[in-house]
């Protein structure tokens, strides 16, 4: 799937969140958001940030499709994911969200190249494609050479690379990344936050949840995040992102 | 189509992953299944000689003897002396032999045996030339009875292979035996008769001869010998009312091979308490699936939320671990079934007996087994799938 105009909303957006509340427990209750209002525009390269308990894991979680919210609306290219059976909902995931955790998150049993290429099974890809697509998502984070090592045989920062090409080789409309630098050293850092710049594109939107500021600055919009709540939206402006 | 074989691609990556503990969920349906197969296998390769014997004698011979005197009181009970005529017009039969016992006969080997053979005497019957024809065994030494000795009334004899043991006479040699003093020439030697092991230790001597010298009224045979193959136990049925016309039923009719075939049953108990001990084996190991399936979908946690992440579906997810069950179950039979061949085989070597094995017993293991682990593969898939890819994730 790619980025067609078809799949956009009215409002423009790639991702929406209307009036979304989640709420946790049963008899103590937990109001992990309320009431958030949220697009995600194409071309977006921003950052979610906040400090612990302020909901921004929530928001992953409800951003990625990964958990559903207590009320309000999640629209992707107009469809309401709420209301989507599991089925439906984990192949819309799989479309348009490309995922990258702090963790890496890779199958340990599986081969650089068999991890990128999982995102990419039951669709009906033919087996030599979807090797193809996975190689090449691959080079594009600097491991073609690298496809048949597990990640034990690969450094963190290479994993994060690994995961990263899983999360592009579906061509998402939105990468998700949560702390991609947090398991990381500085160099390695640096690295992956390039490489996450040249994913950059006009249709797609890059999204951080974070708490490192250093992170959040390099981005053109960052979201801030307190009891639940979104409490700012502000673009910034900065050379390095205009250069790129 | 293609969805299915990358999801066999994905479960079989799964397993071969961890190879040894892929052996051990294995090791369920590979005891239970050739311990089922082993079992019966055993028990049924135990008997499986006499089943073999069986096979080779074949189950068409039918002995025919008369009950009770036919036309009178008193002396030997005799069938009509048509009955061979009679029974040989029949469709379904391909031989049929008369024989007439004669008793009382002291028969000894030389002078000096007489108080040992007069203690344990030697039947004597007067035979057809028909007899190795419809016992279907020939003489392993000179000839048997002809026609010529019959016509002749000549005192030559036939004797059964364990007497010719007993009375340690050689292939071909030139011999007399006496039957109550006098002498006869024993002319050949009849092989063993497995279905009728009584001829082993007769003497046999022509019809007419037997008129002559012991003072037989005519040639009403005592016993009948029957091949019907094909039909026996048609014939069987019809064989006292073809000899008698519809006379008095006094017409005992045998088939001496079914004595052997009830033998050559498998004990049914035996059976059963073999297929239970393999039910409750094979029920072991899928419990073993179900638990070692359990903790590896916790340990895979993380696995199972990225591919949740990716966009597999909880139905995929099942339908992962649970083809990992399904490959689990069919491996582990199979290899159970080779094991259990292998062990029958390796019994059946050692004890000197025929191996039998039921094909039956084969696939019907190899399918529980197959039955068994989707059943308890069932749980841990479900567990799988249910997994909040959320809470494994551990975001940061």
């Amino acid at each position: 799937m790619t980025t067609s105009p078809d799949v956009l909303a009215e409002s423009g957006a790639l991702l929406e969140l209307d009036g979304v509340s989640r709420v946790y427990g049963v008899e103590v209750l937990v109001h992990a958001l309320r009431d958030v209002d949220l697009k995600v525009m194409p071309g977006d390269f921003m950052s979610i940030v906040g400090p612990s308990g302020s909901g921004k894991s929530t928001m992953l979680g409800l951003l990625g499709l990964l958990d559903l919210p207590t009320s309000g609306s999640i629209r992707i290219g107009g469809v309401d994911a709420t209301q989507l059976e599991d089925t439906e909902r984990s192949r819309l995931r799989g479309d348009a969200i490309g995922f990258v955790f702090q963790q890496f998150h890779l199958i340990p049993h599986l081969t650089a190249l068999g991890n990128v290429e999982t995102a990419l099974l039951y669709r009906g890809i033919k087996a030599r494609d979807r090797r193809d697509r996975a190689m090449g998502a691959l080079e594009q984070v600097g491991l073609g050479e690298r496809y048949d090592h597990r990640p034990i045989q690969m450094s963190g920062g290479e994993q994060q690379r690994v995961a990263l090409a899983r999360a592009i080789v579906t061509e998402p409309l939105i990468v998700l990344a949560d702390e991609p630098t947090g398991a990381l050293d500085t160099e390695n850092a640096a690295n992956v936050m390039d490489i996450f710049g040249s994913l950059r594109s006009p249709d797609r939107a890059i999204v951080f949840v974070t708490h490192d500021l250093e992170i959040a600055d390099l981005t053109d919009r960052k979201i801030s995040m307190r009891d639940g709540q979104i409490v700012g939206d502000e673009q910034q402006v900065h050379e390095t992102s205009t250069a790129r | 189509m293609s969805r299915f074989i990358e999801l066999v691609g994905v479960s079989i990556a799964g397993l071969t992953a961890r190879k040894v503990r892929t052996l051990l969920i294995m090791l369920g349906p590979i005891l239970g299944v050739s311990a089922i197969i082993a079992a019966i296998g055993f028990s049924e390769s135990s008997k499986g000689d006499l089943k073999s014997k069986l096979a080779e004698l074949g189950t068409d011979l039918i002995v025919v003897s008369a009950q009770n005197t036919i036309g009178g009181v008193g002396g030997d009970p005799k069938l009509p002396v048509e009955a061979v005529a009679r029974v040989d017009r029949l469709d379904t039969v391909a031989h049929v032999s008369a024989v007439i016992e004669l008793p009382g006969i002291v028969t000894l080997p030389f002078e000096g045996s007489r108080e040992f053979y007069q203690a344990f005497p030697v039947p004597v019957i007067a035979a057809d030339g028909r007899l190795p024809a419809a016992v279907d065994v020939d003489v392993v030494s000179g000839r048997w009875l002809n026609d010529f000795d019959n016509a002749n009334e000549a005192r030559t004899a036939v004797i059964g292979v364990e007497l010719a043991e007993e009375y340690a006479y050689q292939r071909n040699e030139v011999r007399t035996i006496t039957l109550d003093g006098i002498n006869y020439a024993v002319v050949g030697v009849l092989d063993k008769v497995e279905l009728v092991p009584s001829l082993n230790t007769t003497v046999f001597i022509p019809p007419a001869t037997a008129v002559a010298d012991w003072g037989v009224e005519d040639e009403a045979p005592s016993r009948l010998y029957v091949r019907s193959p094909g039909a026996t136990e048609l014939t069987a049925d019809v064989l006292p009312t073809v000899i008698n016309l519809g006379g008095p039923e006094d017409v005992g009719v045998e088939v001496p091979s079914d004595l052997l075939e009830t033998e050559s049953q498998v004990d049914s108990t035996l059976t059963v308490l073999t297929i239970a001990m393999g039910v409750i084996a094979l029920t072991v190991g899928g419990v073993g699936i179900a638990n070692v399936m359990s903790i590896s979908v916790i340990q895979r946690s993380g696995e199972i939320g990225i591919r949740r992440a990716l966009g597999h579906s909880r139905a995929t997810i099942a339908g992962q671990f649970l083809l990992e069950a399904i490959a689990v179950g069919v491996l582990g039979g199979v290899i159970g079934a080779v094991v259990g061949v292998a062990v029958v085989w390796a019994l059946a070597e050692l004890n000197d007996f025929v191996v039998v094995l039921n094909r039956q017993v084969i696939v019907l293991a190899t399918v529980a087994a197959m039955l068994v682990s989707v059943l308890f593969g069932l749980y841990p898939s479900m567990k799988a799938a249910r997994l909040e890819p959320l809470e494994t994730l551990r975001l940061g």
